[in-house]
């Protein structure tokens, strides 16, 4: 080996192997696998993006309970600060950059995206939207 | 209630210093023969009662009956408050049905002591002013015009008197000690459940299992879909585990305020603990801006109040409004 190609074969090697310090694999795994569901139903489908993600959690929805039509009822508007539940219970911040375990257990997404969505909007979200919102929260 | 605790002191003291106190205190000098007794209420109705340095016949009769009722009082206290506060000498031993209707008795007890306390100080009244007994003032330094040593009478003997008290009272109050620390009538220990404190505990602050009846509980978990407005809905297994618990240590395993009081249900909405009419009556003077505040944030926060509400107990001595609720 030259060490010219020692030195493409280190630097490939670090790229593999160096992520950005946000990255978590079980958050990545499950944004795959929205990821894959959303291709399967939408086969034009892009990738989640931040923006929509934004949009969806500050819009108010209607569908669902009249006490809570948006995700900022109760987590607020600024995703980095504490939300409240309507029986009075402190939420943890959902912003990735606060609470660094958010969206890295898959049966505890799955379970909140199916009460909120439907407490929220009164069905189930799709893959898009959840995709995006986790994708949202991540950046913040 | 502390002035429970008081009086039951006094009441001691009292007892002790009828066998030890100066002849005037002793239970001798307020015992009286039948036939005295006759003869002085005879001889008030002529208003020219005899003259007794000590206390005359209605006099006593009413140190006996203030005793007595006293002593009543204190009694009744101590039940209600073993059987509805499950709280003091009596909890282990009262049930909360007793210390209910004892609560009726002891409410016709105090009144009866207001009466007798305005009858007493009409009593003196009409001694002073008139027969013209010097009594107020023989209260305060012990003289009264016509007292002669009671020759015949041995004096009293306050060091030993004292001395009796202090042992009695030392006995007694560890008694009362020890009865206080055993374990409530109705008030099991029972383990946690981890699935409840987690699950419930997501949104809000788990309720006590005791604060519902078996069938509230089975309603309640059986409609998570729609849990108060929200969907709350749990894995099957997770929620027969919790439903288990909730139904395992519901109100009926319970002889509390609390497990009783929160029974009877709201007919229209009967999962709900807030709207039980017990609930409503006991926060009726609350302010509902509290309920709104930072500190609490919704009626459905018991602990934000009360300090032992994760115990299911409840005691008025454990209630404390948040910091900057205050009015």
């Amino acid at each position: 080996m030259t060490p010219a190609r020692f030195c493409l074969a280190l630097l490939a090697t670090t790229l593999l192997f160096a992520q950005p310090s946000f990255a978590e694999p079980a958050r990545d795994a499950i944004l795959g696998q929205l990821a894959a569901e959303a291709k399967q139903a939408n086969p034009a489908f892009a990738g989640f993006s931040a923006e929509r993600g934004q949009q969806f959690w500050q819009a108010v929805h209607t569908g669902g309970r009249a006490e809570t039509p948006s995700c900022t009822s109760c987590h607020t508007k600024d995703p980095t600060a504490e939300g409240r539940s309507r029986a009075g219970k402190a939420i943890a911040p959902m912003a990735v950059s606060r609470t660094p375990e958010r969206f890295t257990d898959a049966a505890k997404v799955a379970k909140w995206f199916e009460r909120n969505c439907n407490t929220v909007l009164g069905r189930a979200c799709s893959a898009v939207e959840k995709g995006d919102i986790i994708t949202y929260l991540s950046a913040q | 209630m502390i002035a429970g605790y008081v009086v039951a002191g006094l009441l001691l003291f009292r007892a002790v210093w009828a066998f030890f106190g100066a002849p005037y205190s002793r239970v001798a000098s307020f015992a009286f023969p039948p036939r005295q007794v006759i003869a002085h209420f005879a001889s008030l109705l002529r208003r020219r009662p005899a003259h007794y340095t000590g206390h005359n016949p209605s006099g006593a009769a009413m140190i006996l009956a203030v005793f007595a009722v006293l002593c009543l009082l204190v009694l009744t206290g101590f039940l209600v408050q073993g059987g509805v506060e499950k709280q003091g000498p009596l909890a282990a031993f009262t049930t909360y049905a007793f210390g209910m209707t004892v609560r009726g008795i002891h409410k016709l007890v105090a009144l009866l002591l207001l009466g007798m306390i305005a009858g007493h100080l009409a009593g003196v009244a009409a001694g002073s002013l008139l027969f013209k007994e010097r009594l107020v003032g023989a209260m305060i330094d012990g003289r009264k015009p016509g007292a002669h040593p009671a020759s015949s009478a041995a004096p009293g003997r306050p060091l030993a008197g004292f001395g009796l008290f202090a042992l009695l009272g030392v006995i007694l109050a560890t008694a009362l000690l020890l009865l206080s620390r055993l374990p409530p009538l109705g008030m099991p220990a029972i383990p946690a459940d981890r699935a409840m404190l987690t699950e419930c505990g997501s949104c809000h602050r788990p309720f006590h299992p005791s604060l519902l009846p078996r069938a509230a509980w089975a309603r309640l978990m059986a409609d998570l879909g729609d849990h108060f407005g929200e969907d709350a809905s749990l894995a099957p297994a997770v929620r027969d585990e919790i439903a288990r618990y909730l139904e395992l240590y519901a109100a009926e395993s319970w002889d509390s305020k609390a497990a009783h009081r929160f029974s009877v249900l709201a007919a229209g909405d009967p999962t709900r603990i807030t709207a039980t009419p017990a609930w409503q009556r006991i926060h009726r003077g609350v302010d509902p801006a509290l309920f709104r505040s930072h500190a609490v944030g919704s009626r459905s926060n018991c602990a934000a109040c009360h300090a032992d509400a994760d115990g299911g107990r409840f005691d008025p001595q454990a209630i404390a409004l948040p910091e900057g609720t205050q009015p």
